[in-house]
C-alpha cells in the first residue's frame, strides 16, 4: 500500500466532526450523528454506496450547506459561523465530481487564477500561482486554452490546479478518479500522493484508496459505520456486503473466486 | 468530440493588436453614430467603412459570409415590406399589380446598410480579441462586474449546452424518432427541453457551490492586462473622427 504518511500521535487536528446531522429539505436524514477527526497530515477515504451521504458531508465541511455552529472544525475554521466562513477557501480546497462544474471561466489560465486574485492577490503573484499550480498537475501549457478543448483527465487536472493555487492545507476530493481512462487514473493518483495537505477522499475506487489512503471511513445511510485501517476494513466481506461495497480484487484471497 | 458550435481562434491583425478598451470604446461609438445615420449616402459610407474593418480584421470568409447571411434573413422582412408601404402614390417602381415606391426602396436600402455595418462591427469587435478579453475591458470602461461575470458564465457554458442537445438529439434518432407535425412531436420536444432547463439549472447550482468554494463573492476579477500605446489612442480618435464626420454629413 502506498501512502507513506507518518504522523506523531500528537500531530495537531486538521478536521473535527462531532455529532453531525444534516436533513434535507424534505425531511429525510442525510447525514446522522457522525462524529471523526482527521490529524493533520493524514489521507482518509470516505467509502460508501451511493446516496450514503459523502458528497453531502463534503458540502457541509465546506460551508456550502448551511449546519449547526460546533459540529465542524476545520482548520480551526467553523462553517457554520458566517464569519470563519469567509476565510475557509484559504485553507479548504473542493475539487468536485464534475470538474466541467468546476472550469467555469472562458481559458485554463484564468480559472486557475480565479481563486487568488479572489482572495485579494495581485494579477502579478496570481500568475505566478497559475503557473506553479499548473507544472504541478503536468499541464504547463495549457494556459490559454478552453476548458471544453481539455479531455476527461486534463479537465480533472485543470481543477485540481485551480484548487493547488489557493495552496489549501486540507483538500476534499470528491470522486477524483471518475470517467478517467486508466493513464489518467495512474496520473492523478500519482498527483494526489504527491499532494502534502491533509487529504479527505470520497470514492467508489477502492484501489485508489488502497494506493493513497492509511485509513477509511465507511459510510451508509448517513451514518458513520466503520472506521479504521484502510486494508484491515476493505479485506472485511461481510462489512464491505452489508453496505453495498465489494472487497477490492487486490486483497481478495484465491480461494474466494 | 464532436462539438456543436466552435471556439474560434483569433487572427493576428491590426485589430487584434489594438488595446481592447480603446477598441471597444472606438467601436461602440461608432455603432451608436451608425445607428443615427439617416440618409443613403452617408449610410452607404459607414457600411463602407464597417467592411473595411472587417478586411483589416482578417476575419475567415466562410464566418464573415454566414454572419451576413444571417444579418439579411433579419433585414428580408423589411426589404420586402417597406417598398410597398412607404409614400405607396409617390414615383416608383411596377410589379405587377403592386407599386414599389422610390422612397420605399431608398429606406429600405437605407436600412439594410446600417444593419449590415452594426452587424460588421459587431463581428469585428468579437472576432478580433479573446472573448474574455473584450469583457474584461468592458468591466474597465464601467460595465458593472456582475454582468461581465455572467457574459463570460454565459459563454463559457453556451458550448456546453450545445454538447448537451447534440447528446440528446441522438439519444432521440437512436430511439427512432422523427419530428413531425404532431403532439406526440410537440411533446417530445418539449421534455427535450425541460431536461436540457432542468439540467442547466443543477448545473448552474453545482457552479454557484464551485465558485463559493474558491471564495467567490460577487466582485470580478481578470488575469487580463492592458497597456495604452500611441497607436490606440490615435486609433480611436481617428475612428471618433470619423463616425462624427459621417454623422454631420448626415445631419447637412
Amino acid at each position: 500500500m502506498g501512502n507513506s504518511e507518518t504522523l506523531a500521535p500528537d500531530s495537531p487536528l486538521a478536521l473535527r466532526v462531532s455529532s453531525l446531522r444534516h436533513t434535507y429539505a424534505d425531511g429525510r436524514a442525510a447525514l446522522n450523528d457522525l462524529s471523526f477527526s482527521i490529524k493533520a497530515g493524514e489521507c482518509v477515504a470516505i467509502v460508501g454506496p451511493n446516496g450514503a451521504g459523502k458528497t453531502t458531508l463534503f458540502l457541509r465541511l465546506c460551508g456550502v450547506l448551511p449546519g449547526q455552529l460546533g459540529q465542524i472544525a476545520i482548520a480551526d475554521l467553523d462553517p457554520a459561523n458566517a464569519a470563519q466562513r469567509k476565510k475557509l477557501p484559504e485553507t479548504v480546497g473542493v475539487v468536485f465530481q464534475n470538474p466541467d462544474d468546476q472550469l467555469f471561466s472562458p481559458t485554463v489560465a484564468e480559472d486557475v487564477a480565479f481563486g487568488p486574485l479572489n482572495l485579494g492577490l495581485d494579477a502579478n503573484t496570481a500568475r505566478t500561482r497559475v503557473e506553479e499550480a499548473l507544472d504541478a498537475v503536468g499541464l504547463p501549457h495549457a494556459g490559454e486554452r478552453v476548458p471544453f478543448q481539455l479531455s476527461g483527465g486534463e479537465k480533472r487536472r485543470a481543477a485540481l490546479a485551480g484548487v493547488l493555487a489557493m495552496r489549501p492545507s486540507v483538500f476534499l476530493l470528491d470522486e477524483p478518479t471518475m470517467f478517467l481512462d486508466p493513464r489518467g487514473r495512474r496520473e492523478l493518483i500519482g498527483l494526489i500522493r504527491s499532494l502534502p495537505a491533509t487529504k479527505l477522499i470520497a470514492t467508489h475506487d477502492l484501489d485508489l484508496v488502497l494506493d493513497c489512503c492509511r485509513r477509511v471511513l465507511i459510510l451508509d445511510n448517513g451514518q458513520l459505520v466503520a472506521d479504521g485501517e484502510t486494508e484491515t476494513l476493505l479485506a472485511d466481506a461481510t462489512l464491505m456486503q452489508q453496505h453495498g461495497l465489494e472487497v477490492p480484487y487486490r486483497l481478495r484471497s484465491p480461494t474466494r473466486d | 468530440m464532436t462539438l456543436a458550435l466552435r471556439h474560434r481562434a483569433v487572427p493576428v491583425s491590426p485589430l487584434s493588436r489594438w488595446d481592447a478598451r480603446w477598441k471597444l470604446a472606438a467601436l461602440l461609438t461608432a455603432c451608436a453614430g451608425l445607428v443615427s445615420l439617416r440618409h443613403s449616402a452617408p449610410t452607404a459610407c459607414g457600411f463602407a467603412a464597417a467592411m473595411a474593418l472587417v478586411l483589416l480584421a482578417r476575419l475567415p470568409w466562410p464566418l464573415v459570409r454566414r454572419w451576413f447571411a444571417i444579418l439579411a434573413s433579419a433585414v428580408l422582412p423589411f426589404l420586402i415590406v417597406l417598398p410597398f408601404t412607404i409614400e405607396a402614390a409617390g414615383p416608383g417602381l411596377d410589379l405587377g399589380p403592386f407599386h414599389a415606391s422610390e422612397r420605399g426602396l431608398i429606406v429600405a436600402a437605407t436600412l439594410a446598410l446600417r444593419c449590415f455595418a452594426v452587424g460588421a462591427i459587431a463581428l469585428v469587435l468579437v472576432g478580433s480579441a479573446p472573448v474574455h478579453h473584450t469583457l474584461a475591458a468592458a468591466h474597465r470602461l464601467g460595465v458593472p462586474g456582475v454582468l461581465v461575470r455572467l457574459a463570460l458564465l454565459a459563454y463559457r457554458y453556451a458550448f456546453l449546452l450545445a454538447e448537451e442537445l447534440h447528446r440528446l438529439r441522438i439519444a432521440l434518432r437512436i430511439r427512432g424518432f422523427r419530428a413531425r407535425m404532431n403532439t406526440r412531436s410537440y411533446r417530445t420536444l418539449g421534455h427535450v427541453t425541460g431536461a436540457l432547463l432542468v439540467r442547466g439549472s443543477d448545473r448552474a447550482e453545482h457552479v454557484s457551490e464551485a465558485m463559493r468554494c474558491r471564495g467567490f463573492d460577487g466582485s470580478f476579477h481578470s488575469l487580463t492586462g492592458f497597456r495604452t500605446s500611441i497607436a490606440d489612442v490615435l486609433s480611436f480618435l481617428a475612428m471618433l473622427a470619423g463616425t462624427i464626420t459621417v454623422i454631420l454629413w448626415d445631419r447637412s
